[in-house]
Formats: structure tokens, sequence, C-alpha cells
């Protein structure tokens, strides 16, 4: 009988032990952190002047090189680290460079820096900072790809403690939007003796220039807290302190007044009516610069014939992608991929209607025809036409409902499609193997010029020379706009081409509390190189 | 003697498991290059040159042959080195350890209070068989445990949190706040339990509850239970110091081998209230191909499972006399 005592008590030490030791060891070590943090005035003050808190994840460490190199990783850095230009609504704008000028040949860019600068740590920001910054960048491009574009970086001249020359070993057309728009500023006295910048993540890795300091970041909880740097340069900082952090779902979020702020797209239109007719919040819409596409393979039968890609794109009916799966909340897709919302959109470009039958007349007259009576055509070597169409169904790129309407609408010409849907690693890894013959994919980044240098990225199966030729012709054009007229001429050769067919871009909308902040804004062509995120750091500067 | 025995075929258990952690997460297609560098939902391609995608590869230390690859992960793991995590760019084990904390804090409220409280139904339920009350709960516990844990989840929030206004809908805790010393930080921490935990209890009570009836009854027809009875031992010590302590054998079982599923499992849980445990981790870290990461998880997981095992079998010879005696 004793026994069977001491046994129950055993049972119940292990299961009270893990209950109690891990609120313990949760709860202990960070006590210590928590406990600098304002005093119980200081914390009612923030909330009076100003707490946002808007939703986020875990991007990693916001330095400039241990941020996880995605969009939102960038926007958690960009708080705190500063560029030679920046973008608001309309346009380029100057940030740390007051002006700048670039040479005829379009190889040399000099930078006037504004005077008075200072990083967070009291210390001035001179030209030789800046230097130091691309030439860091440039010695530990394996670590961050983010700045591959830094390869085309020569050499950095000083002139004087503000300002700053770079050379280029070729014209870049895509110097702003890649390079001093996009590659931040670094503190020379901090990251000199720096070896490994990736895991560098001590408190002196984000003291940087920009409107905000970091003074909490939780990998595990994905929770970001800034607090104003009330010396900004570019302005006074209009919320006192900013939180971005995980929630589940971000519609309850703003209805409990978790977050003052979330962003919405595609499908999640439906959400939006009701916030649009409510009276809490405000809501403004922008262009995702995203696309979803069907990809092509370029180099296999019959995928390689272009009057059977025309064929099929005939055969789609986008309009009833958009309405059924994403209840009316994008648009349909710019055959050229750029986003109609993009400068450098080009209208003139092939376009191709739902019209079955002229599928149907295409397949024919590459002799593709059911011979047997089953209903699926055969080439005329006696091939079914019958493939698998490869797509992605993880809980953050779902195409699987897209997929079964393409399997119908082709269905209907004859064409026999089993669609696969996998995880993104899984498709990504096909792709790229190039063991597909139509896949569904999508990406962002087509609001730039850059995006079409692969158009049927990630399988890269179209290899056109002429095409590469004026890929490679615009990138170097520093005229604006005769660099328009190329990337126009690109755009044509896609919708021509067909490597890949684009279905629709998906609106986005941003929905906010208006009595916290309404300073809410899409940036033009995205933030830095063409993130579609309205988390520009504009937002929360006074202008 | 059978100590050793047993501990011996963990170990070889243990080896095994070692070399399917490397080598397993290789088999999968894709790289972990291909996510660093690419977002599979709302960013842009990279367009990634070979001199940079070498230069990577050799920075992660996945340049070198894959035998060579497993000597070093085995060397490493020797001087208690997980390796850095490619995904989230931090040490591995600093990253395991920052999110099992919080798994076993939500598992260990959840599991303080569905054990006891299930074996507790369990024996009430079989000690009553067949009346209104052993119904009653049989059909209420089975129906609870149908639903799935994501809904079960959501209908809690949008109660609790979003009409209410009682408790916080996701997190562990409130970021970055003076709660006014440790006893506030707890509070804190408490109320972002409550209902996570809560859906974890009602997602588990009804097994326990069920193998603990069936089990019961089963003992509950042996001959000792009469000879027991028939010494005229009252019915509560009938039912706690002989029928229950023989009924316990596949309830430790049980818990045992759910251990391992609980530490990755409570990923809809985790998702719903944006907890930050192990199973999103786990998740994430398959989805980006986080060599490294992928290996420390599988490692911890095993050696949980294992050490729950052992354990278990430990606790079966307490339990058991004849599993001693052998």
């Amino acid at each position: 009988m004793r026994r069977g005592n001491r046994t129950w008590i055993v049972i119940f030490l292990f299961v009270l032990l893990t209950g109690l030791i891990a609120p313990a060891c949760g709860s202990g070590e960070e006590s210590e952190v928590v406990a600098p943090t304002a005093s119980p005035s200081g914390e009612v003050e923030v909330e009076q002047l100003g707490l946002l808190t808007v939703p986020g994840d875990d991007w990693g460490y916001p330095s400039p090189f241990s941020f996880y190199p995605r969009g939102p990783g960038y926007i958690a850095m960009h708080f705190i680290f500063d560029t030679l230009t920046w973008k608001d609504e309309n346009d380029v704008i100057p940030w740390l460079a007051d002006s700048w000028s670039t040479s005829e040949d379009g190889k040399d860019w000099t930078f006037q820096l504004r005077e008075g600068v200072k990083w967070h740590d009291g210390e001035p920001l001179t030209a030789e900072d800046v230097k130091f910054s691309f030439e860091y960048g440039k010695s530990h491009l394996a670590v961050s790809s983010w700045f591959a574009a830094l390869a085309d970086v020569e050499s950095v001249e000083v002139s004087g403690d503000h300002e700053v020359t770079i050379h280029l070993t070729r014209p870049l057309a895509s110097f702003q939007d890649d390079i001093a728009g996009n590659m931040p500023i670094i503190p020379k006295h901090i990251w000199e003796d720096v070896e490994d910048p990736a895991k560098f993540t001590t408190e002196e890795a984000v003291i940087g220039s920009g409107p905000f300091k970091l003074v909490d970041y939780d990998k595990e909880e994905g929770t970001y807290v800034y607090d104003a740097n009330n010396d900004f340069f570019a302005g006074r900082v209009l919320v006192k302190r900013l939180v971005m952090r995980r929630v589940s779902d971000e519609a309850l979020a703003l209805e409990t007044g978790t977050v003052d702020e979330a962003s919405f797209w595609g499908k999640e239109i439906d959400l939006v009516g009701d916030y649009e007719e409510g009276e809490r919040f405000e809501v403004i819409t922008g262009p995702s610069f995203w696309v979803l596409q069907v990809i092509f393979n370029n180099q296999k039968a019959p995928t390689n014939l272009v009057e059977f890609r025309k064929a099929v794109a005939h055969a789609i009916d986008r309009e009833e992608i958009i309405d059924k799966v994403t209840h009316g909340g994008a648009i349909v897709a710019h055959p050229g991929i750029l986003h109609p919302d993009s400068d450098w959109y080009s209208p003139d470009v092939a376009t191709y209607d739902y019209d079955p039958v002229e599928a149907e007349r295409l397949l024919d007259s590459l002799d593709f025809v059911d011979r047997d009576g089953d209903g699926v055509r055969e080439t005329p070597e006696g091939e079914k036409l019958s493939f698998v169409l490869v797509t992605t169904s993880d809980y953050s790129s779902d195409y699987s409902r897209e997929a079964e309407i393409i399997k119908d609408n082709l269905g209907a010409v004859g064409i026999d499609v089993e669609v696969k849907a996998l995880d993104y690693s899984t498709a990504d890894g096909i792709l790229r193997e190039g063991n597909f013959h139509l896949a569904i994919n999508g990406h962002g980044g087509i609001a730039v010029p850059s995006i079409l240098d692969e158009p049927d990225w990630p399988a890269n199966t179209y290899k056109s020379e002429e095409y590469n030729a004026l890929y490679q012709q615009q990138s170097e054009e520093i005229d604006v706009e005769e660099r328009g007229e190329l990337v126009a001429q690109l755009q044509a050769m896609v919708a021509d081409d067909l490597p890949v067919f684009t279905l629709y871009h998906p609106k986005m909308w941003c929905v906010f509390n208006p009595e916290k902040l309404d300073t809410w804004f899409y940036t033009k062509n995205g933030v830095a190189f063409g993130i579609p995120i309205e988390m520009n750091k504009l937002i929360f500067v006074e202008r | 003697m059978k100590v050793t025995v047993k501990s011996a075929q963990y170990l070889g258990a243990l080896l095994i498991v070692l070399a399917l952690n490397f080598f397993l997460p290789r088999f999968m297609p894709g790289d972990p290059l291909a996510y660093i560098t690419a977002d599979p939902s709302v960013d842009m391609p990279v367009v990634m040159a070979q001199e940079t995608r070498e230069k990577l590869l050799a920075y992660y230390g996945l340049d070198s042959p894959v035998g060579q690859q497993f000597g070093d992960y085995l060397g490493n793991l020797a001087r208690g080195d997980l390796g850095w995590s490619i995904h989230f760019n931090a040490p591995v084990s600093e990253v395991l350890l920052g999110h099992l904390k919080w798994t076993l804090l939500l598992v260990g409220t959840a599991a303080v209070i569905y054990v006891p409280l299930g074996i507790t139904l369990g024996v009430v339920s079989a000690w009553k068989r067949n009346s209104k009350t052993d119904v009653s709960l049989l059909v209420f516990l089975l129906s609870l445990g149908a639903w799935p844990s994501f809904f079960l989840g959501m209908l809690l929030i949008i109660f609790f949190s979003a009409k209410l206004g009682v408790l916080p809908m996701s997190g562990a805790e409130t970021p970055w706040v003076d709660h006014g010393g440790i006893l506030g930080r707890i509070l804190d921490i408490g109320r972002h339990l409550v209902l996570p935990a809560t859906v974890l209890v009602l997602g588990h009570l009804s097994g326990v509850y069920l193998l603990t009836r069936n089990s019961v009854l089963n003992v509950l027809g042996e001959n000792y239970i009469l000879a027991a009875r028939a010494k005229g031992l009252s019915e509560w010590a009938v039912m706690f110091r002989h029928v229950l302590r023989n009924a316990l054998l596949p309830i430790v079982t049980m818990l045992a081998l759910t251990l391992g599923f609980l530490l990755m499992g409570t990923i809809f849980v985790e998702t719903v209230f944006a907890y930050p445990g192990m199973g999103r981790l786990f998740y994430e870290g398959t989805m980006a191909r986080d060599y490294p990461l992928i290996q420390g998880a599988f490692l911890l997981t095993a050696i949980l499972v294992i050490g729950a095992n052992f354990g278990a079998d430990m606790l079966y010879s307490r339990l058991d006399p004849r599993v001693r005696r052998q």
C-alpha cells in the first residue's frame, strides 16, 4: 500500500515540476531586462504621447547584416538605419544626402551629405562613414545577398566631411533603387573591427541614425520595440514608442485594439469592406506589386511551342479566378509582368482574353487533336496532352484553388491537367531543376525593371539572347526616357513570347485607427528597392 | 543488469536517430539557400549569381562533401555545439531553448490539469459504469475531444478577448511593459497562458479519460479485486489502492508516448494564439530547409521521447513488481 502512494507522488511531482520550472526559467532571466524600462511615470507618458502598435513577426535582429533578407526584415532594420536617398508617396527625396549629381557616362555619382547628422551614440555621421559602408557591404556580400548590387561599385572617394563620390564599374540605371536608396549607412567607428557581421548582434550593432532606436527585440515572440530618436535629422518623430508584434488574426487584433494598424490583401477584401463602412477605422488602397503567374517550361515539348503557350493563355479564365478565389480583391494581371501602377509599365503589349474557341483553333493548328475520342488531345506523335501542374499549398502561399480552376479551364479545351500542390521549398526545387511543364508561382517586386531579369523566375527556362541583350542595354541606360522605351520593349517581348502567363495582381489595403496616427501612405514604386509594404519610416516623421 | 541492457538499447536508438537527423532533411527537395533569398509570399525574387551562391554555401559549411559535413556535425555535437541556424541567423541551441521554455510552460500547465483531471474522471466513470454520470461524461468528453483545436481557439478568442476583453488574444506576454516587479510579470504571463492552455486541456482530456476508464474497467474484472472486496475493504480503498494502481500501466505508457508529440504538436494552438512554441519553430525551420535547426529540433525531440520512455520503463518497474523480477 505504501509503495502505491509513493508512485502517485512521483507522478504528480513530475507533472508539477514541468509546470513550475518552466515559468521560472521563462520569466527569471528576462526580468532584469524589463527592469530598466521607463519608471511608472514614464510609462504613462508613453501611453499619452503615442504608443503605436503594428503587426509584425520575427524577421531577425534588425542590424543591416542580420535581418532575414526579406521585405519585412528590411523594414524592421530601416527604422534604425538610413540611406543616401529615400522615397515618399510621389518621388525620390533627399535623405542623408542633400543633393546629388551624375557624370555624363552614368558611372560616377556625387552626393552632398546633409550636415549635422548624428549617430544614436552622439558621434557625427560623415562622408567617411558612407565610404566605409559601401566598402564594408561590398566585401561582405556573402552574408547579405540583399545588397548584391554593390558588386558594381568600383570605389568610393571622399572629398571633405560632406561630399562623397561613388565610382561604378558600369553605368547603372537602377543605381537609385538598388544602391543609393537601399544600402544603409553604418557607423565606421563601430563596424570597422567586426569580422562576421551576421553574427554581430550586440546593442552596438543597432546604433544608426534613423528615427527610432531599438530598445527590445524578442526573437521567440517576434516583437520589436523602438523608441523615438529625438535628435532625428529629418524632423520630429510623431510616435514616442513603436511596437511591432506578432498577432494571429490581424482583423481581431484591430478590433480589440491590440494593434492600431493592419494591412490586408487579395481575398481579405471581404474584411476591408466592413472597415470602409464602419466609423472607427480608415482605409487606404495600394498596389501590391505582386503577380501570380503560370510558368511554362520553355525547354520541354510541347510547352516550348509559343502557339501552345498562347492556346493555354486563351483557355484560362482569369476573371473567374479573380472572382471565385480572391472575391474581386485583385486585378487582371499585365502580360508584361510589371504592375500598372509602376512608372515603368507599358500598356502596348499583346493581351490574351479568355477565348476557348481561339485556344482550340491554336491547338488544332498544331495538329494537337483528340484522335482516340477520350476528350484529351494528342500530339501528332500520339502523346497525350496530359500534364502535372505544380503549385504550392503552404499556409502563406496556397494556390490550389487557382490551380483547380485552371485544370477545369484547360480540360474544356482538351488538355488534361493533374494538380500537384507541394510545400514551397519542394516546388521551388522542382522548378529550378526544370522537372515540370506547368507551374503556378507568385512573386513581388514588379514595380522595377530589374524584375524582368528572369521573367520565369525561379525556373529560368526562357533562353532568348535578344531578350538578354535588351535587358542588359536598359540596365545601363541612364536616360530615363530611353530606358523607359527599352523596358517597354522587354514587356512587349514577354507578352509575345509568353514564357509566363500572368494571372492577377492582388489589391492591398492599409486599415488604421486615425485617432492614433493618420499619416499612412503607400510609397511610390515600393519602399527602398520595391518592398510593397506600407511601413515607410516617413509615416512616423513630421513633414 | 536489466537497467544496463535497457540503457544500451536507448543509447543505440540515440545513435540511429543522430544519423537519421542528419541525412533525412538533406533528402528533401529544395535547399536552404533558395529560401533565404526569396520569399514565397509577399516578397521579390533575388536572382543570385553563381559566385554569391558558392560564397554562401561555403559560409554555412554546405560546400564540403556530405560525409565530411556529417563528421563535422558529430564533432561539434560532442562539444555541445548544435550549429548555426541558417534561417534564424542565431545559434541553434539558443533558438531551441528560447522556444522550448514557452512550450514547456504551456504543455506543462495543460498536463498538470488534464492528466489528474482525466484520470479522476475516468475512475469516476468506470466506478459508476452505465450510470447517468458515466454516460454523460462519456458523451461530453468525447464530443469535446472531437473539436478541432484551432476552431476552439478562435471561439475562445472571439468570446474572451474580443467580446469580453478580459484576456489577451495572442503572444506569451505583453511586450516590453513595466509590470512593477516580477509578480506582475508572472501574472501577465499567466493571463496569456489561460486560453491556449485551456484549448490544450480540452483537446487532451478525453484521451486520458477514455484510457483510464477502459483500463479501470478491465482491472475491475480481475479476481484480485474480488478478493480485495471479499476482505471487506472499503470501495474507496479498492478503487484507489488496488484498481487504479494496476490500471495506471497503460496510462503511463501513453503519457510517455505523447510527450514528444506535445512538444511539436501544439502547432495549431501556437498559430491561433501566436504563442512562441516549438511547433511553429519546427514548421518554419522545415519550410526553410534550415538543416542545422531541423537537426537540433529532431535531436531534442528524440532525446525527450527516448528519455520519457526510459522514465516510463523505470516507472514501470516501480508500478509492476513482475517487470522488476524478470
